[in-house]
This record gives C-alpha cells, sequence and structure tokens, in this order.
C-alpha cells in the first residue's frame, strides 16, 4: 500500500533509519530484535520484497519508530482488530459511513468524531 | 474539547493551526521505593486504558457528572503523563495539572486560568512528560494511586476532605500570533528538537498521593502570559477507578498489575534522566513538600512498612532531552 508516493516498506526504512542517525538501538538487527523478527525479514520488509507483517508486529513497528498505530496499520494494508469488530458489528452502515467520508475534508470529518464531554467539576 | 485516540487524549485548535496537535497519555510505570534518596526516571510500560465516562451508567452520579475519561489503576500503583505532539508542528501549549483538584506544580487549589507568580503550569515541548508532584527545585514526588477516603492522597491531606479524586487538565494553546513569530524564528529548530527527543479497598474511586522522590525539573515558561490563547481552553477530568472493579464497570479484561521496582532493578533494566535547556527549574512548592508520602502514612497507620519500600540499585541514568537524543523508554508488555 502506498501513502504520499511511498511505499510500505520504504516508509518503514525512513523512519528506522532518521532514528538510527541517532540511535545504535535503531539498526535493523537490534529493531528486528525488538519486533521478534530476524533482520533478514526487516530487510525484505524495507525493499518491499515481502507482504508487510502481521498486525502484531506492525503494532511493535509502530511503539518503537514512534508511528501511530493506525497509520502503519494501514500502510500495512490491514485495520486493527478493534475496528474490525466494529465494522463487522454493523457493516452496511459502517461501510455507507465511510464511502460517504472519503473526499470530506479533515476539519469537517473531525466534527464527527465524538468528543470527550465536560461535565461540572 | 479533546477526543479520545487509541487511548490517548488528543486536543486540537483548529482556529489557531488545522494542523496542530498535542496529546496526553497515561503511562504504567514501577512505583519507585518511598524512600529520602531521589531516584531518576522509571520507563513507561504502555497507556493505560481511557473510556468515555458517560458510557457507563453504573458509574456513581456524581462521577457521570463530571464527565471525561475513566482509566484503572491499582491502589499503590503509579502512573505519569506523556505528552506528545504530531502532525503539522508543534504548537507550544500550557498544560494545567491537578489531582484532586490540587495543582501538581502549586500546591494551591485548582483556578482555570493561567496564573504567572508562581507558575501553575507546565509548558509541552518544553516539558516532555510530568511524574509527580513538585516538592522543590528538580525534584518531584511520583503520582501514587490510593482509594480515595483512606486519607492517602495530597488532596485529603491539604483539604481534609475526599470530593474529587482523580486527575483534573486543561491545555491551553498559544495565541495565533504568537504562534506565528515564533514559526519564523529560528527557536523552531530547538523545539523540534525537543520534541524528537521525548522522544482490596472501600472505594473504587482512586486518588493521588505523594510517593517516592524522583529527579525531575519544572521548567520555567519561556513565553510571556500574553502568548496564551486562555479562550482556547480545554479541559477534562480523569476518573481513576480500582482496577479491580474494571472488569466488573466495563467488561473488560482486569489490567496486569505492573512490575515491582525490585524485580525491575534485579533485570537491571535502564533508568533516565532528563537534560533540559539549562533553564531555571521551578521552585516547586512548600505546600507540597509538606505532604506526607504515601510510605510515611501507611507506616503510621499500620505500625507496617509499605511495600516496595526498600531502596533498590539503579545503574547510571540514559540521559534524554535536548542535550542527550532518544525517547524515554515505554516498554509494550510486561512478560519480560
Amino acid at each position: 500500500m502506498k501513502q504520499g508516493g511511498q511505499s510500505f516498506g520504504s516508509h518503514l526504512r525512513s523512519l528506522r533509519e532518521a532514528k538510527a542517525r541517532t540511535d545504535p538501538a535503531f539498526s535493523l538487527r537490534q529493531l528486528a530484535q525488538r519486533c521478534g523478527v530476524t533482520p533478514p525479514y526487516l530487510s525484505r520488509l524495507e525493499r518491499d520484497e515481502v507482504a508487510p507483517p502481521s498486525e502484531e508486529v506492525l503494532r511493535l513497528l509502530a511503539a518503537e519508530l514512534g508511528e501511530d498505530t493506525d497509520v502503519m496499520l494501514a500502510l500495512g494494508g490491514k485495520i486493527s482488530t478493534d475496528l474490525r469488530a466494529a465494522i463487522l458489528a454493523r457493516p452496511k452502515l459502517f461501510a455507507e459511513l465511510i464511502r460517504s467520508l472519503k473526499d470530506v475534508p479533515d476539519h469537517a470529518v473531525l466534527r464527527l468524531v465524538r468528543d470527550v464531554a465536560d461535565g461540572d467539576w | 474539547m479533546p477526543t479520545l485516540e487509541n487511548n490517548a487524549l488528543v486536543f486540537r485548535f483548529l482556529e489557531i493551526d488545522p494542523e496542530a496537535r498535542f496529546s496526553i497519555d497515561f503511562q504504567r510505570t514501577l512505583r519507585i521505593p518511598d524512600s529520602e534518596r531521589d531516584y531518576p526516571l522509571p520507563p513507561g510500560f504502555g497507556r493505560f486504558p481511557l473510556r468515555h465516562v458517560e458510557d457507563y451508567a453504573a458509574l456513581p452520579a456524581h462521577t457521570r457528572r463530571r464527565g471525561g475519561v475513566i482509566l484503572p489503576l491499582w491502589q499503590a500503583e503509579a502512573l505519569w503523563l506523556n505528552f506528545g505532539g504530531g502532525w503539522g508542528g508543534d504548537l507550544p501549549v500550557a498544560v494545567k495539572v491537578a489531582a484532586g483538584k490540587i495543582n501538581a506544580v502549586t500546591g494551591e487549589t485548582w483556578t482555570a486560568p493561567l496564573n504567572r507568580n508562581p507558575q501553575d503550569y507546565v509548558v509541552w515541548p518544553e516539558q516532555p512528560w510530568l511524574d509527580g508532584f513538585a516538592i522543590e527545585p528538580g525534584v518531584i514526588r511520583q503520582f501514587v494511586a490510593m482509594p480515595l477516603g483512606e486519607g492517602y492522597s495530597v488532596e485529603e491531606q491539604l483539604t481534609e476532605d475526599a470530593e474529587w479524586g482523580g486527575l483534573q487538565i486543561s491545555v491551553t494553546p498559544m495565541r495565533r500570533e504568537a504562534w506565528e513569530r515564533l514559526k519564523t524564528s529560528h527557536s523552531v529548530g530547538l523545539m523540534e528538537e525537543v520534541a524528537f527527543s521525548m522522544s482490596s479497598c472501600a472505594s473504587a474511586e482512586m486518588g493521588l498521593g505523594a510517593g517516592g522522590r524522583m529527579r525531575q525539573s519544572i521548567e520555567s515558561d519561556p513565553y510571556t502570559l500574553e502568548d496564551w490563547d486562555q479562550r482556547a481552553t480545554q479541559r477534562v477530568f480523569v476518573t481513576l477507578w480500582h482496577a479491580s472493579r474494571w472488569r466488573a464497570l466495563t467488561g473488560e479484561p482486569v489490567p496486569t498489575e505492573p512490575p515491582s521496582a525490585e524485580d525491575y532493578a534485579r533485570a537491571g533494566l535502564p533508568w533516565f534522566q532528563h537534560y533540559g535547556r539549562g533553564a531555571e527549574p521551578l521552585h516547586g512548592s512548600d505546600r507540597l513538600a509538606g505532604v506526607k508520602s504515601v510510605g510515611t502514612l501507611h507506616s503510621e497507620k499500620t505500625e507496617t512498612s509499605f511495600p516496595g519500600s526498600h531502596d533498590v540499585a539503579t545503574p547510571e541514568p540514559v540521559r534524554l532531552g535536548p542535550g542527550a537524543k532518544g525517547p524515554r523508554e515505554i516498554k509494550h508488555g510486561l512478560d519480560w
């Protein structure tokens, strides 16, 4: 999947390399180890030679690299378990809602996001 | 008002900068020993869950009236506030934090406006996180949850009442004109660097008491009071709910208990120290300095020592902040 012209692999690589410039803990080997994958596999992911990994690995990568989890999952062509459950509970309604919102500007979509209610304190 | 996204409170100020975004999540952590020693910063163990109060009809009426969010934690569990930005630049914000409506920086009762003398708020991105009550220059006492009504919370000690508990937070953005000026000045480079570096009880309601001593400076506001747009302030009440009652309320699994400082130290894992820009830290609150710690109160009440009070060995802390790169470590999963 591509976003802003960047593939999943190149996005992953640019995030990791930016961190690695100042922190050796973000070498291919060390990051792979922390995310429970092998360095060659991570390298192939970065070169888009294999399909994006599981939701679990995407979440670990997002946490390690400081990327938003939903963005990382979307780039990896996945939908998080909680979102999938929400859609499956009311598939027709949510499919319609997402289609109707796909071209709506961000600020208008944000008006639909539920606020944290403030009360009397 | 803020939104709730991936267990973080997200504040947007579309009228000031449509791209700006500030978030607060609440990090699980270990409780440092409640002794006279000053500890470095412990890591985070991931975000506490947050849920909308209005979704749970079983909550007491007074909790529902306050609105906001609910967060589960265990008795004597510690937490820290993790501040973050992201997306289109780092619009500075002034963040007021109170526990039981006692300001965590000044020890005074909550008031809505920002005050400068003494400063009763922290400024992000200068302040990347907050772990406790400011008691001395460069020293805080860790936020530690205890059941409300048992006399442990700072609120109960200072007001002799257990009315509020929880955490109260307000976030005030910089005025648009001041933000425009700042963006065009070279100090934005510095700010980006800072942002990168950040990288069995009677009551289910919890209040925050004062735990062990930790080295953390509260940085003074580098801007003027007029730079803050107080008409755009957003606020939220965070109710702290005993983790043992979480499943009954929400139907969700009970959160696991965090490791002890002893377990963590035995595993030889890192501690942290933040190095700011060398700005003068705030003095800390004499009122808060006079508060008894949770461990001291426990000893007085029960004549037994508080669990986890023994000092632990800590290695040289990892340096973080403008003078040293790298985010404060957040370990996901507690199965190490």
